[in-house]
């Protein structure tokens, strides 16, 4: 449940920003990417869409990504996410926590994304 | 006394004071008399089709023999077909040297035909250049050349060779050819940096080697060794360096190609960087904002280029890892190397999905996993093209110092490298398969070698990742115009192999994946240069395109 919360504050903290800061602003401005976050059960599961500045979400493990983030438990996931560090993400896949679905390069782009925030 | 011309004693210095075996040209009014001097001298001519074919030869042949690659080109166009691969040479730092005729002397702003400065054309992308107005004075200016190419931060050397002086005829005592002495020559750091590299690297909880082309001109193999095998740090090669310790040395990353490098980098506290520019490649050192960085380099002025090293040693590669290892403790870093590998294992997740399940289409990551199971670790890998060089550069593995290369993905981006390396390397080492995976657009800049492949019975394996079209500049297109405002990036379903096979090669096509083995096998008993045509998927998009396309919208 906290995971299904931190998903959602997730979705309004990038619309928000895409509004109000520049840096962000400018950094999605010509990207188009879709990004997934979900739990290996599908149970908890958001889909950011990325489309030239615009940020809309859908909520479900069935829509089409760019890249997804595909975590062992929602608590791990709740857990590294909120510590929002590189060296948590990269020990989560490192233990078997973490798996990147798709094109890495895409969590890598929204990773440099969140560092405007 | 007898005498000798000018062409001669070129090919009498080459010969004899710098033992060169093999030279790549086209043949040319103005440089006749060298072109005659290599037949009375035995050397190896190897004539290509294009002049720029000639300089990649050459400059791949430095990067296979480590010994200077020599290519001879004739005025005007010879020489301006061939500036392109001077060019990459001189960005890559590859000891390349070479000669160019030129319009006579006598001519000089007559209106000579190929008449024009090419001096000043070549001054800012070589080390050396220069014009020899004196037939006595041929071994002179070639010792210099050779000293330039290949001293201190190796460079291409230019050296223009008028015919007045080239058919001239001397007493041959009067400009003796003498072998030329090789002065061992060393920069070394101060001891004080020395010791705090070693503080350094002996205080590493995550340290990572990455090295370059630096390690590979230095030949540095046996230090290297010691060096990683005691500290225990895991290393990543890349250019020329890449296979100095081979890709399945326990400590290497190699295996996780472009992913396996940049997944790890922004964890690690220590990177020891070798012999390797902080370009865009490693996205100018950004790769590693939080490490203390220790960077080795023979040109001083690559220590703080683009990011301050925390202790900047000069030197050859190899001295410099010598100097050090008596400094550092012996450590065992291998529960960070497994974290590394399992970190981009998974990240990976989908790439490595796609080179063991059979694909229709074929997806170009299967492709190259399929060209690995043929001809395995022991073999030379080329890859040519945009997205071509992602999947060629993650998915090949060799054993072999130079054993994988993608001389298209380096600073000049140059596509067409592909089957001229390809060709130097199947020169350099005649028995062991060599095999280039060429974009379908790349493959058209010099697949006309293949009729130098033909002719001079050199046979290379050409797999065309074929996806009709300019690929990497299509997917970014799409990404940034839209699928129906591309423009200038289809290039349509072609025969290549025909092509080949009408050259005098082995051709096959292949569009679904169970023919891909059989076709690989039988291209490569077929004894001739061969090109298997494969049809991949064109909407396949690799990593490559999506940085490359990010880098510009950020601007």
């Amino acid at each position: 449940m906290r995971l299904k919360v931190l998903l959602f504050g997730l979705y309004w903290l990038l619309w928000f920003s895409s509004k109000t800061n520049a840096s962000f602003k400018k950094f999605i401005r010509k990207s188009k990417v879709r990004l997934m976050i979900r739990t290996a059960d599908g149970q908890f599961a958001r889909l950011f869409v990325f489309d030239q500045g615009k940020i809309t979400t859908a909520v479900g493990p069935h829509h089409a990504f760019d890249a997804a983030l595909v975590w062992k438990d929602a608590k791990t996931a709740f857990s590294v996410m909120l510590k929002q560090n590189m060296e948590a993400f990269f020990y989560a896949a490192a233990d078997g926590k973490l798996k990147i679905e798709g094109m890495p390069v895409y969590a890598q782009w929204f990773d440099a994304a969140m560092k405007h925030i | 006394m007898t005498k000798i011309s000018g062409g001669h004693l070129v090919a009498k210095y080459l010969k004899e004071a710098e033992q060169v075996t093999h030279v790549f040209t086209i043949s040319g009014g103005h440089i006749e008399s060298i072109l005659d001097g290599l037949t009375e001298y035995g050397l190896k001519t190897i004539d290509v089709r294009h002049e720029q074919a000639a300089a990649m030869m050459a400059h791949a042949w430095s990067v296979y023999t480590n010994t200077p690659g020599v290519c001879l080109v004739t005025a005007g166009p010879g020489f301006t077909n061939a500036l392109t691969g001077i060019v990459n040479a001189h960005l890559e730092n590859v000891p390349l040297v070479v000669l160019c005729g030129r319009h006579p002397i006598r001519d000089d702003l007559k209106g000579a035909l190929q008449e024009m400065n090419q001096i000043d054309m070549v001054k800012p992308v070589t080390k050396w250049c220069a014009t020899c107005y004196d037939t006595r004075r041929i071994p002179e200016y070639l010792a210099i050349a050779f000293r330039q190419a290949t001293m201190g931060r190796p460079g291409p050397v230019f050296l223009e060779l008028p015919p007045d002086i080239l058919f001239a005829e001397i007493d041959g005592g009067s400009s003796p050819v003498v072998p030329r002495r090789r002065h061992k020559t060393a920069t070394r750091p101060i001891q004080a940096d020395l010791e705090a590299a070693a503080r350094i690297i002996n205080a590493a909880q995550k340290p990572v080697l990455l090295g370059g082309t630096g390690i590979g001109l230095s030949d540095c193999g046996p230090a290297l060794k010691a060096f990683v095998e005691k500290t225990g740090i895991p290393f990543a090669l890349i250019n020329y360096g890449r296979g100095v310790l081979p890709d399945d040395h326990p400590l290497s990353l190699s295996e996780g190609g472009f992913t396996g490098i940049t997944s790890g980098l922004p964890v690690a506290d220590v990177i020891v960087a070798v012999g390797i520019r902080f370009n865009w490649v490693l996205q100018s050192g950004q790769l590693f904002p939080n490490a203390k960085v220790i960077r080795i380099d023979i040109d001083p002025h690559e220590l703080d280029r683009n990011q301050t090293a925390t202790v900047g040693l000069e030197g050859d590669a190899g001295t410099v890892l010598d100097l050090l290892l008596p400094l550092v403790d012996k450590r065992d870093h291998g529960q960070w190397v497994e974290s590394f590998r399992r970190a981009y294992t998974a990240f990976m997740t989908t790439e490595l999905e796609k080179r063991r399940t059979p694909s229709d289409p074929i997806h170009p990551s299967r492709l190259v996993a399929q060209i690995m199971e043929v001809f395995g670790t022991d073999a030379y890998y080329v890859a040519d093209g945009g997205d071509t060089t992602y999947y060629g550069l993650s998915g090949f593995s060799s054993v072999h110092r130079a054993g994988v290369q993608i001389p298209a993905g380096g600073l000049l981006g140059c596509l067409g490298t592909g089957i001229p390396f390809a060709l130097a390397a199947k020169l350099a080492h005649p028995d062991k398969p060599v095999i280039v995976l060429n974009g379908d657009g790349s493959f058209g800049f010099n697949s006309m070698e293949f009729d130098t492949a033909v002719r001079h019975n050199i046979p290379i394996i050409c797999v065309v990742n074929n996806d009709c079209a300019w690929g990497m500049i299509k997917h970014s297109q799409e990404i940034s115009l839209g699928h129906d405002r591309c423009t200038c990036a289809d290039l349509g379903m072609r025969h290549y192999e025909k092509m080949v096979e009408g050259l005098g090669g082995y051709g096959e096509i292949v569009t679904k994946d169970e023919e891909i083995i059989p076709a690989l096998k039988r291209a490569a008993a077929s004894g001739k240069p061969a090109c298997v045509n494969v049809v991949t998927d064109p909407t396949v998009t690799s990593q490559a395109t999506i940085l490359f396309y990010q880098s510009f919208s950020e601007l």
